[in-house]
C-alpha cells in the first residue's frame, strides 16, 4: 500500500475509537462537492447536469470548514465538478491543512499546473492530488469526451510530482474495458512517480449521458480478476486491499452508504454519494433521519445491487479490517506480500 | 452543459401534487412552481421533504443566493418550464466524431 505511515495511523485510531465509542455508523471520508461546475462533460458522468445558474454556484470556504467540522471525519476528498474551478480554492485547501485533514482534491488536472504555477497550493502530506485517469491516451480521452486531455494531465502530473506534491490517480472502468491496457496504463501510471492508484467501477448514473456501459457485478468481478490477480510489484493503490479483493469476487461486503457523507450546495446529500433522494440540513439529520436500511444489496434497493463504487464499499472494507482480527490480519498480509 | 428543450410544461391535472413533486425533483431544468395566491416561482427544485409533518420543497431561484422555501400546502401546481441538460446524447455525437478522426487518420488512435 502507498499511504504515508502517518495517513494509517491517523485512520486507524479513529476507527478504533469509533469501534470503543460503540458508534455503529461513523464517516470515514467526508466526500465534499464545493461547485458542479467542471471543464469537461464525461461520458460516465451524471453529476453536472443542471441549470447555468446552479452551475455558478460554490459553496464559500466557511460552508465547506463548517461542514468539515460537524462531520468530524479525517479524510476530506473533495470532488464536483472540477474542484479547480473554484475561486478560493487555495484557502479552502490551506484551512483543511491547518486542520490536519487529509485531503484528496480530486481534479481532471486541465488547470493543475497553472494553479500550481502561480503558487495557489503548498506542497503537504495532508494534500494530495487525485487526478482522474480512466486509462491509456485513447480510453480516457474516449472517457472524458476530449482528445488531448491524457497528454496534459500527464504533463501536470509529472509538473506536481516534481514539486514534491503529493500525488495519486483515480480511474473508473467501464464494460469493456481491456485488462492489458488496464495493466499497462497502471505501469504508465507509476512510471510517472504517483503514489497510488485508486480504481472502482462506474455506477450507473441516472443522468449520465453513456448509459450502455456501466458493469454489472459478475462482468465487473472478471474484469478485475483478470486485472489485479497477478499485480506487478511496483503497483500501488491507495486503497484498501481487502476493497480490491471485494471488487475481484474473493469478498462479499455490504454498503456503507454513511462511510463517506456527502455535502454539496444543496446540503448533506441522502443517502450517499451516488444517489440524490433528498437533502438534509444538517451532517446531524443526515445520520439520524436516512432510512438507512432502504439502501445496500441486502434492502433489495435495485439501484444497488449493481453497485460497487468505493464510495460504498471502501469504508466497509476498513472498517472489516478493524472489526475483527481476521479481518486485520488479511489486510496486513495483503499489504505485506503484495498479493491480492 | 446544453440540454434538450422542455417537454410539455403543463403537468396532468389529475397527477397528485406529492407525485409531481417528486417528478420536479427528479428534473435537472428549472421548473416553474405556481402558488396558491397565482404566483409564478422560476427555479431548480433543489430538494422537498415529504416525510415532515409539514412538508416542503426547496426552490433555488436565480439570482437568489438562498433557496426559497415552499409548502406544500401553498404549491397549485410545478410546471416543466427549463431544457433538461441532462436530456440529449453527447457521447454519441463524440463517438461519431472520434470515428470520423480515425477514418481519416487511417486507423484509431492509440496512447
Amino acid at each position: 500500500m502507498s499511504v504515508p505511515l502517518s495517513q494509517m495511523w491517523t485512520v486507524s485510531t479513529y476507527v478504533l475509537r469509533q469501534k470503543l465509542r460503540g458508534r455503529q455508523r461513523y464517516p470515514l471520508v467526508l466526500m465534499l462537492e464545493p461547485l458542479f461546475r467542471c471543464n469537461l462533460a464525461c461520458a460516465g458522468c451524471g453529476k453536472i447536469q443542471y441549470p447555468a445558474h446552479v452551475l455558478r454556484r460554490h459553496l464559500t470556504v466557511a460552508q465547506c470548514l463548517r461542514a468539515v467540522d460537524e462531520c468530524g471525519a479525517p479524510m476530506v476528498s473533495i470532488p464536483g465538478g472540477e474542484p479547480l474551478l473554484h475561486p478560493e480554492i487555495g484557502a479552502l485547501i490551506e484551512a483543511l491543512v491547518a486542520r490536519r485533514k487529509y485531503v484528496y482534491l480530486c481534479t481532471n488536472a486541465l488547470l493543475l499546473k497553472e494553479k500550481v504555477d502561480a503558487g495557489v497550493f503548498r506542497p503537504s502530506r495532508y494534500l494530495s492530488f487525485s487526478v482522474h485517469m480512466d486509462g491509456l491516451r485513447e480510453e480516457h480521452d474516449e472517457a472524458v469526451c476530449r482528445d488531448g486531455v491524457y497528454d496534459r494531465a500527464v504533463q501536470a502530473i509529472r509538473e506536481a510530482v516534481a514539486r514534491g506534491f503529493r500525488v495519486t490517480t483515480n480511474t473508473t472502468l467501464f464494460d469493456g474495458a481491456s485488462p492489458s491496457r488496464v495493466r499497462r496504463f497502471f505501469d504508465a501510471m507509476m512510471d510517472l512517480g504517483v503514489e497510488g492508484m485508486m480504481v472502482s467501477p462506474g455506477y450507473s448514473y441516472a443522468k449520465a449521458p453513456d448509459q450502455e456501459h456501466f458493469l454489472r457485478r459478475q462482468k465487473a468481478h472478471r474484469l478485475f480478476s483478470a486485472i489485479l490477480s497477478r499485480p506487478a510489484r511496483r503497483w500501488r493503490f491507495n486503497q484498501s486491499p481487502l476493497f480490491l479483493q471485494f471488487l475481484m469476487g474473493k469478498r462479499d461486503f455490504e454498503c456503507t452508504p454513511w462511510g463517506m457523507p456527502t455535502y454539496n450546495i444543496f446540503g448533506w446529500q441522502r443517502p450517499c454519494y451516488l444517489l440524490q433522494e433528498g437533502y438534509a440540513a444538517t451532517f446531524e439529520e443526515l445520520m439520524a433521519s436516512t432510512g438507512w436500511e432502504r439502501y445496500g444489496r441486502k434492502s433489495g434497493n435495485p439501484r444497488c445491487q449493481d453497485c460497487m463504487v468505493h464510495s460504498g464499499y471502501e469504508a466497509s472494507a476498513v472498517d472489516h479490517a478493524f472489526g475483527s482480527w481476521r479481518g486485520f490480519v488479511d489486510t496486513v498480509v495483503t499489504t505485506v506480500s503484495g498479493r491480492l | 452543459v446544453s440540454g434538450e428543450p422542455a417537454r410539455d410544461g403543463a403537468p396532468d391535472a389529475s397527477e397528485p401534487l406529492e407525485a409531481l413533486v417528486e417528478r420536479a425533483f427528479d428534473y435537472r431544468g428549472d421548473v416553474t412552481v405556481v402558488t396558491i395566491d397565482g404566483e409564478e416561482l422560476v427555479g431548480f427544485l433543489a430538494n422537498r421533504n415529504g416525510d415532515v409533518q409539514d412538508p416542503f420543497v426547496q426552490l433555488l431561484e436565480s439570482g437568489r443566493p438562498d433557496p426559497r422555501t415552499l409548502r406544500y400546502a401553498e404549491i397549485r401546481t410545478i410546471r416543466f418550464t427549463g431544457n433538461d441538460p441532462a436530456a440529449g446524447n453527447r457521447h454519441a455525437t463524440w463517438l461519431g466524431r472520434r470515428a470520423e478522426v480515425d477514418r481519416s487518420a487511417g486507423g484509431p488512435s492509440g496512447a
